[in-house]
């Protein structure tokens, strides 16, 4: 009951002060606006016309629509009929053609429409976006499947699998240290902890009270910046989205690494801020976590036989883990072992919270 | 007396001290490394009764009220309030005190409205009792005019004033108090012990240190005179002060330390 009173008192300094709800949603938004603005850019820059060539199989009404808006762009479509599946995809491969469109029978009536190209080859990625984009205002009752030939296919994978999990840490600690070092650094440094404490509240309480409202905030900061990444990387690169092509069980445990770690980063800044005599202090031994714990994340990338006992590693687990999923891997007991790893080191963070608020040397020395 | 002796406070030898930094250990002018703030602090405080722990700044009267209401812990002794040992049953004697200190501070973004309710709910006082509770108190203390306003707004006397009532939210048997006036202008210090007194009308027993004299002499039934962490003496105020706190004081300050500067 106590607890639910402190965790009350955490949301309700959050959600009434706009300062505190803009300098943790601000990153998302500012990310957003400069990758839009540079994928613009970038996009404005290269808008030259094409002649495109495009196998295609099945030939509903729908690529009239293209070839319609490719031509409105001062561009062309030639449409082949793809006679062999593979040779189709080769002439993708080798550049000979724009792209290959793949409708399946049931198209118009739900079903899918594949569309192969090169990520690599601009012409390519111009008739993808093209594609996408009018078969996307054409209607929802499809299923669009990229299929991206390009060697760098990996290019998308690797974007999502090197780059990502470290900027979901990257987000996940600025989140967590721009809430939890006021909250707790800040509080102790004003003596405001400390009215607390001579209540007869349990320091376990107190500690639960800051550590689970405090990763509900700083799971909403990492959110906000990762949509902002989310909604504007792939138009910055070319790339059909960093989403595409992954199943509900990858979304799940994706879902589970990054619900575990925000606790994890979460009482870990706050073990620092109690241990600080002031908020400067203790953003200091929390910037240098962060950076550990980026370098650890980008180590994790260029080490591609990581043995298994890594998943069992805070965090190193997380980010493997995370690649693994990202890379198209199951991944289940790796993903499993790294969210009990974590919450393990995350309960060990609140205890010893909770013994550092007990103690008068930490929490009182000058 | 006409009244049966209750004891609610009772020290036994409490003693603390804490490492100097060398900062401090050059304006000690000592060279120790460590500082003895209570040195065998020992005395018994009655149930309805106000007992004033008199010194001057450094005796350490903050850390034995500090120690008394749990917030650390002495190096040896004991205490117990409302017969709870502060060693072994620190959750219960902070639910029997109220502690009003100087270094305890309001979160300025709260109002005084919801920090009542916040502390409350932290004391588990149910809702009926704190809503019945808030209006009394405001009303009494002028609060209700400035409920909703941001404690970082308030003036200093208006934050002593709210961080007074929600030191008692809970209704505590033991109310401590470190200087309850200090800073504070003339009529919010007067609203101040007129309020200890009634507290003591209803039978609280109270704990406050000062160093204002005339304060003591004004409120409080005994008093213990403490000199380098040690009570120098203590007793029913007429015995002690024999009319004259502030002569008294300096009688015994001399007598133990010489000079007064």
């Amino acid at each position: 009951m106590k607890l639910a009173v402190l965790i009350k008192k955490e949301f309700y300094r959050f959600f009434r002060d706009p300062r505190l709800i803009l300098t943790l949603l601000l990153p998302g938004l500012v990310i957003f606006l400069l990758y839009t603005v540079l994928g613009e850019t970038m996009g404005e820059r290269e808008a030259p016309r094409y002649a495109y060539r495009v196998y295609m199989e099945g030939s509903p009404q729908t690529a009239e629509l293209i070839g319609d808006a490719a031509e409105a762009g001062g561009s062309t479509v030639e449409w082949i009929e793809a006679a062999d599946e593979d040779a189709a995809r080769e002439a993708v491969k080798q550049g000979e053609a724009s792209a290959f469109l793949i409708f399946s029978e049931d198209f118009g009536d739900g079903g899918t429409v594949t569309v192969v190209y090169d990520a690599l080859s601009e012409e390519s990625s111009a008739f993808y976006t093209l594609a996408v984009s009018v078969l996307e205002a054409y209607g929802m009752r499809f299923g669009i499947l990229p299929e991206n030939l390009a060697e760098a296919r990996e290019i998308g994978r690797q974007v999502s699998q090197g780059i990502l999990p470290m900027l979901i840490v990257c987000f996940i600690f600025s989140a967590a240290m721009s809430v939890t070092l006021e909250s707790v650094a800040g509080e102790k440094e004003r003596g405001t902890l400390a009215t607390v404490l001579v209540t007869s509240v349990r320091r376990r309480d107190v500690a639960l009270g800051k550590v689970i409202p405090l990763s509900a905030i700083s799971m909403l900061g990492a959110f906000s910046s990762f949509l902002g990444v989310a909604l504007s990387l792939p138009r910055m690169v070319g790339l059909p989205g960093i989403f595409g092509g992954y199943g509900a069980l990858s979304y799940i445990l994706l879902l589970a690494l990054i619900l575990s770690i925000v606790p994890l980063v979460t009482s870990l800044i706050a073990v620092l801020s109690a241990f600080s005599r002031s908020v400067k202090e203790a953003s200091a031994y929390a910037g240098v976590c962060m950076v550990l714990t980026v370098v650890l994340a980008v180590v994790a990338s260029f080490l591609p036989a990581i043995g298994n006992w890594a998943f069992a590693v805070p965090v190193l687990g997380t980010v493997v883990a995370m690649q693994g999923i990202l890379g198209g891997g199951a991944f289940v007991w790796q993903s499993l072992v790294s969210v009990a790893a974590n919450l393990a080191l995350s309960a060990l963070f609140v205890f010893a919270l909770a013994k550092m608020l007990s103690s008068e040397r930490i929490m009182f020395g000058k | 007396m006409d009244h049966i002796l209750d004891e609610i406070v009772r020290a036994e030898g409490l003693r603390k001290t804490f490492s100097l930094s060398r900062k401090q250990q050059r304006a000690e002018r000592s060279g120790q490394k460590r500082k003895t703030a209570v040195d065998g602090l020992s005395f018994s405080a009655y149930r309805g009764e106000i007992y004033g722990l008199l010194g001057p700044n450094g005796a350490g009267k903050t850390t034995a009220l500090r120690m008394l209401s749990t917030l650390i812990r002495p190096d040896a002794g004991n205490a117990y309030v409302a017969g709870h040992s502060i060693l072994t049953e620190p959750q219960k004697v902070r639910d029997s005190v109220g502690f009003l200190t100087s270094d305890l501070k309001l979160e300025g973004f709260f109002t005084p409205a919801y920090l009542f309710d916040f502390f409350g709910g932290l004391h588990g006082v149910e809702k009926r009792v704190l809503a019945a509770r808030k209006e009394e108190l405001f009303a009494r203390f002028g609060i209700d005019r400035f409920a909703d306003v941001r404690v970082r707004d308030l003036s200093t006397g208006m934050k002593q004033k709210v961080s007074l009532v929600i030191s008692i939210v809970h209704d505590p048997d033991v109310i401590i108090f470190d200087e309850p006036t200090n800073g504070l202008d003339v009529l919010t210090a007067k609203v101040v012990t007129d309020f200890l007194a009634e507290l003591k009308g209803m039978g609280k027993s109270i704990l406050l240190s000062t160093h204002i004299f005339s304060l003591a002499e004004r409120l409080c039934d005994r008093v213990g005179i403490l000199i380098d962490g040690k009570i120098a003496e203590d007793g029913l105020l007429s015995e002690v002060a024999g009319g004259d706190l502030e002569s008294h004081f300096f009688a015994l300050y001399r007598a133990m330390k010489g000079d007064i500067v």
